[in-house]
């Protein structure tokens, strides 16, 4: 009997395969609610087989994967179907005493190739007890993450031939495991001129973890922004990096050379995403780009555009920080702790407030805002109106501040909220529910004041006033500030949503 | 008199026929309700209808018609709706002045067809700037305060900010429709239409239940100006519908006076040919009221109870930053992102003397994070 393993969502599941030879006639069947893919391994594995020293005679076989009841998908039976069709026949034996995992896909000249999903197969390998397993080359790297666990990197079935019959394990020159260089990016903050509205929102959201809203006319520099969040995010913590690597590894997008993942990722989608490109799903749900952006950021380019079902659909998920996928066979979770950050245009031809371009009128403004969901928008804490950017600031020689400044105060703070929660499950200010905000955000009374004053001149909710006394929070954190001071409050203020009330109104 | 009222109102509900001819029907045979009465020999000898009119007067004079017109009209009055017609004594002396004056005239609120005194039209771009409209309210209240009666249109951006000004002192201001009286168009200035109802007044030359017909806006503006001594136009683009009403004012005779804004503005651009032309220019409203000819002055005089005053209350010392800031901003609105820019000062510091002085009536945000000074 040989051990190989399945994904299923993002938990592993053991699965047996057996294989039997005998007399009978020769025909060759295989078992155990098997997808097409995993039927036609029948052939690469026969084929391969041929082409090595082992050999099957014209015989009765038949190969179960079990358990009966899960479904068995991928490539990555070839390899355990050939290792035990190979054993039962006789033509190869199995020297080998430890407990062996094996997981690989054949090509028809024996050789193997690389699968998806070997970090978590791996990690639960070596929780399960198993000593060494046997992985395709290209993905050694990835397996060798994880410690405690031999894990042998094989190019061709002969070479595991070997490693059963002597234990000798293929020598190969090593690549060490490296991690993502993060100067290979070559976003920086520097890139965009003027703008430091824009790019003080950005750190504000980055410090705190805020989900963040970027309004302006084309041009003005909004995905550039976006993209270079990324940039002064500090480096995934050795969980989440986990996390991170085992959805990657999942979804096949390691890469082979460099597979951890330390960098918080950046995802972008398109404003034609389905639900279920979003959230994750299918039949066998697989996860979304929401999952994939877990630890990172999830850019919705042009808010307005997306279907509003589809927003509504990542509500949930942005409070849970999971997204659950129920299926008749059970429940599936991914992680999905994100920064959201959005993009779009503050009218329908984008110029306004600029009256002199801008001819909308105030109902096409509000319907144009209205587009998108109040209450995904709720969820939005920070909100930043990007002004056209003029020549001046364009070609203005003056240095800006590069990436790695802001993050270094942004680590800074992140450093201070990591202190302040240490006993809560949670790291930043944006998880702060309302029993936290009135721990760590009390005013003083000139504070007090001021935000009592705001909140009747402004029209502010309730549910913005929490935002706002978060936003201040980690701006008083960015400042080292142990209290929350009126500067801090005003920043914050500033950042609110726009209100429809006032915003088109202008024009009134 | 009622019993005529109801005829007068059927007249002016048949369409097909313009209201000059309405009038001459109204003049040849007397009253609206010989009107109704008159024989084929009469229609005849109306020389001045087409037979199409013809027609169409004959379809109306049907009973059912006139039964019809007399409930909806019952209606119309029930909601406290009026009617003057022409020849009738409560009808407006200033409209009968122009040309084509309208047959019969819709009106709702106090004493709603008198206009004595002097009145004021404040029209402009229904797409105005933060600058225009923020002029504009301060125009209807200083000239409302000096006792005069505003007129506009009540369609967005300048018409509303005009009556809305002037609303804050007195009553008595009056909205020209497009649509029947009982019709708030557009929707987003229910509330001052409502506030008109109650303190001010509202005309229309379309009967009640009328929809706001594209075509019946441009025809409107001659009885906004004709009700006018002086015209103010505030902010206009190149080709807007408040130059049709300046030059209906030219047409009758009416001083027009036009808003300065920047030269790049487009939205001043009307204002600025209509100076060229030879409008007045709006300075401040103190030197528009000083300006008027004599005429209106000594009308004015005679009518208002609270003179002209100039004040000079707002020498109050401001702190800095807020100083500071306050001196950066005007009339034109800005972001914060630009204030950042000008005074490199840190953002929450800004916002923090934003909110003070805004707070304290000195700004005001026009837009999120848009401010203008208002002192």
């Amino acid at each position: 009997m040989v051990k190989s393993a399945v994904m299923d969502g993002l938990t592993v599941r053991e699965v047996c395969v057996e294989a039997d030879t005998g007399s009978g006639l020769p025909v060759f069947h295989m078992v155990g609610y098997l997808s097409s893919e995993v039927k036609e391994a029948g052939e690469r594995v026969r084929t391969a087989i041929r082409h090595t020293r082992a050999r099957l005679q014209p015989q009765r076989m038949v190969v179960n994967l079990s358990p009966a009841d899960i479904r068995k998908t991928g490539a990555s039976f070839d390899l355990p179907i050939a290792v035990a069709l190979a054993l039962s026949a006789g033509s190869i034996m199995d020297r080998c005493e430890k407990r062996v995992l094996f997981i690989g896909e054949l090509s028809l000249d024996a050789r193997i190739r690389k699968v998806r999903g070997i970090l978590p197969i791996v990690s639960y390998a070596r929780e399960n007890g198993y000593e060494i397993c046997v992985v395709p080359w290209e993905n050694e790297t990835e397996g060798k993450l994880v410690s405690g666990i031999e894990v042998v990197g094989a190019a061709t079935l002969s070479e595991v031939w070997n490693f059963l019959e002597t234990g000798e394990r293929p020598v190969r020159k090593q690549q060490a495991a490296k991690v993502r260089d993060r100067d290979k990016s070559e976003l920086d903050f520097a890139d965009i001129k003027g703008q430091s509205g824009l790019k003080r929102a950005s750190e504000v959201a980055a410090a705190g973890g805020h989900n963040i809203l970027y309004l302006g006319p084309p041009g003005s520099g909004k995905t550039m922004a976006a993209q270079r969040l990324q940039t002064i995010l500090p480096d995934l913590d050795a969980r989440t990096g986990m996390e991170v690597t085992t959805i990657y590894s999942a979804a096949g997008l390691l890469d082979e050379a460099q597979p951890l993942l330390i960098r918080p990722p950046y995802r972008e989608v398109h404003h034609t995403v389905t639900k279920a490109a979003l959230l994750g799903g299918g039949r066998y749900p697989t996860p979304g780009e929401l999952s994939l952006a877990h630890g990172g950021i999830l850019f919705l380019d042009e808010l307005s555009e997306y279907q509003r079902t589809v927003l509504d659909a990542l509500r949930e998920p942005l409070e849970t920080k999971q997204v659950r996928i129920t299926r008749k066979k059970g429940t599936y979770i991914f992680p999905a702790d994100v920064l959201v950050a959005a993009a779009m245009n503050p009218c329908p031809c984008g110029n306004y407030p600029d009256l002199e371009r801008c001819r909308c009128t105030p109902g096409e403004i509000h319907r144009y805002l209205g587009k998108v969901s109040q209450p995904f928008l709720d969820r939005m804490d920070i909100c930043i109106e990007t002004p056209k950017i003029s020549y001046g600031e364009l070609t203005c020689e003056k240095q800006e501040e590069s990436s790695g400044t802001i993050r270094e105060r942004v680590l800074r703070a992140r450093k201070i909220q990591k202190k302040r929660y240490r006993e809560r499950e949670m790291l930043t200010n944006s998880r702060m529910g309302r029993k936290e905000i009135e721990e760590f955000c009390c005013l003083e009374e000139k504070e007090k004041q001021m935000i009592e004053r705001a909140f009747e001149r402004l029209n502010l909710t309730a549910r913005t006033y929490y935002k706002t006394l978060k936003v201040a929070r980690t701006i008083a954190d960015l400042e080292g500030s142990g209290q929350i001071r009126t500067n801090h409050l005003a920043e914050a203020i500033s950042y609110r949503m726009v209100d429809q009330t006032i915003w088109g109104n202008q024009k009134r | 008199m009622s019993k005529e009222e109801e005829f007068v109102f059927w007249l002016a509900c048949i369409q097909g026929i313009s209201s000059s001819k309405k009038r001459l029907l109204q003049e040849t045979f007397g009253c609206a309700k010989a009107v109704y009465y008159i024989e084929e020999t009469g229609r005849k000898s109306c020389w001045f209808l087409t037979e199409k009119e013809k027609a169409a007067l004959k379809e109306h004079q049907k009973e059912a018609v006139l039964d019809e017109r007399k409930r909806v009209w019952e209606k119309a009055r029930k909601k406290g709706i009026k009617l003057t017609y022409w020849t009738d004594s409560a009808y407006p002396e200033k409209l009968s002045r122009i040309v084509q004056p309208p047959y019969a005239l819709f009106g709702a609120g106090k004493e709603c067809f008198a206009f004595e005194g002097v009145t004021a039209a404040i029209v402009g771009a229904r797409e105005a700037s933060a600058y225009g409209r923020q002029m504009t309210y301060e125009y209807g209240r200083e000239l409302a305060k000096a006792g005069m009666n505003i007129i506009s249109g009540m369609a967005r951006g300048i018409d509303a900010a005009g009556l809305e000004g002037a609303l804050l002192e007195g009553k008595g201001h009056c909205a020209v429709l497009g649509s029947g009286v009982d019709v708030c168009y557009p929707k987003d200035n229910q509330r001052l239409y409502q506030r008109l109802w109650e303190d001010g007044r509202i005309l229309s030359e379309y009967p009640p239940g009328t929809p706001p017909l594209a075509r019946n806006f441009p025809p409107r503006n001659r009885i906004i100006s004709g009700l006018a001594d002086v015209v103010l136009v505030m902010e206009a683009r190149k080709r807007s519908g408040s130059l049709i009403t300046a030059d209906f004012a030219l047409e009758q005779g009416k001083d027009v006076y036009a808003l300065p804004g920047p030269v790049t503005s487009d939205l001043s651009r009307g204002c600025h040919q209509l100076i060229r032309q030879g409008a007045g220019i709006l300075v401040s409203p103190e030197e528009f009221l000083c300006d008027l000819p004599y005429k209106l002055q000594k009308s004015l005089i005679e009518f208002c109870k609270n003179p002209v005053k100039n004040s000079n209350e707002n020498e109050i010392m401001l702190e800095s930053p807020e100083k500071l800031l306050y001196s950066v901003l005007s009339l034109e609105p800005k972001n914060i992102q630009e204030i950042e820019d000008q005074l490199s000062l840190p953002r929450g510091e800004i916002m923090e003397a934003l909110l003070n002085l805004e707070m304290n009536g000195w700004i005001q945000e026009v837009s999120k994070n848009d401010y203008i000074r208002l002192k």
